[in-house]
């Protein structure tokens, strides 16, 4: 291969490096983006819902008693 | 700060592939009898590995699947072995082009090219598993299951297979000890197999300190054959001329002979050989190795992401208990 074609060759292999190094840039940013959004909206989620738990169950006999609950 | 540090590797591995790709064209030398064709080793030999690494991977985290399973396993071994399907296939194309430089067919169905073409629909059956059952769970049992046996085979396909085929145009004596090139010892009449060619030794002349043999080279199933004569200079005890191969960059030499029997050995000189003894070459050699596994451990980290996101995705808005 002469001087002229082996830069030639030199420049379209490096060309598809950088853009297989762009795309997997580009999706990896992404990708990051859209996991801090579904995080957050988590994060958001959670505190925006009344939490209750529920830690004893009122019997058939203790009807007139009030249940206990936390929340 | 780790993300930074994350960043910065990426960034350095854009710029050490980019290093390495200038390398190959520009700092590797050419090779006698391969030319230019001999750079290729450079993406050959490191995809090849990089693909043993990955189904390695692969089959790690479906047995982890198995017994913790988490998503996150499973989504790990899968992308581990879309990056070695690739990666493979990468492989075998340049293979397929080093091929037709040096042997004059892109495929031959030689003991290595076969072995690769059985792991590639090994593996490609993983993802027509996957692809055709439905339930999840179900899923993800079954492909780490068939991962686990697609992984067994891997080893004896990318290793043993050509290593123990006698009749492999694989220039195997180059990387791989142990390798067999001693090459087959013939009397005159007598026929042999050299890699895929047959040979057959119809006489022996001697000419001053040379020894001549006449060999009769064909390829099984094709119509070409043609007569070579090799020689060996008897007083010094090296090989003298080395007639090419019909169609093919691959030379036949004649290594020794044995007065008492009037045996001859004789071997296929592949050319490239001795390619990685050339220091540039070496250096840029493991250069390629590291990036390039560099390389797959981001792949991995980035299809894994979106695997798990896509996941995330599908399990929003659904209630889930405990």
């Amino acid at each position: 291969m002469d001087n002229a074609a082996i830069f030639v060759a030199t420049a379209a292999v490096l060309s598809v490096w950088i853009a297989i190094f762009v795309y997997l840039w580009r999706i990896d940013t992404t990708a990051r983006m859209l996991q801090r959004e579904l995080r957050r909206e988590r994060e958001q989620a959670e505190t925006a819902l009344p939490k209750a738990e529920v830690s004893r169950v009122r019997s058939t006999d203790e009807a007139d008693e009030p249940v206990e609950r936390r929340s | 700060m780790v993300q930074r540090l994350a960043q910065a590797a990426k960034i350095g591995i854009g710029l050490w592939m980019a290093g390495v790709a200038i390398a190959t064209f520009l700092v590797v030398p050419q090779y006698e009898g391969l030319g230019d064709a001999g750079r290729i080793v450079i993406v050959h030999v490191p995809t090849a590995w990089v693909s043993v690494v990955a189904f390695t991977i692969s089959a790690i985290f479906s047995g982890l699947y198995l017994w913790r399973r988490r998503e996150r396993d499973d989504h790990i071994a899968v992308a581990a072995a879309e990056a070695g399907l690739l990666f493979t296939l990468l492989a075998t194309i340049t293979g397929m082009i080093f091929s037709q430089v040096a042997w004059g067919i892109f495929w031959n169905w030689d003991p290595r090219q076969t072995s690769i073409f059985v792991l590639l629909l090994i593996y490609a059956a993983l993802f027509a598993l996957r692809a055709a059952i439905d339930d999840i769970d179900r899923r993800r049992q079954l492909s780490a299951v068939y991962s686990l046996f697609a992984f067994v085979t891997m080893p004896f396909l990318f290793f043993i297979a050509p290593r123990i085929a006698d009749s492999t145009l694989h220039p195997n004596c180059a990387f791989i000890q142990g390798s067999n090139c001693d090459g087959i010892v013939l009397e005159v009449g007598k026929v042999g197999l050299i890699g895929d060619q047959k040979v057959q030794l119809l006489g022996l002349e001697r000419k001053g300190n040379l020894l001549v043999a006449e060999v009769k080279v064909s390829t099984p199933g094709l119509q070409r054959e043609a007569i070579l004569y090799p020689s060996l200079d008897l007083v010094d005890g090296g090989m003298a001329d080395r007639p090419e191969f019909p169609g093919s960059r691959f030379q036949l030499g004649l290594e020794e002979y044995n007065e008492a029997t009037g045996a001859v050995r004789l071997n296929m000189e592949a050319p490239g050989t001795n390619l990685l003894e050339n220091r540039r070459t070496l250096y840029v050699f493991l250069a390629a190795n590291l990036g390039f596994t560099a390389l797959l451990f981001w792949m991995l980290q980035v299809r894994s992401l979106v695997l798990d996101l896509q996941w995330a995705i599908a399990q929003r808005g659904r209630v889930t208990y405990g």
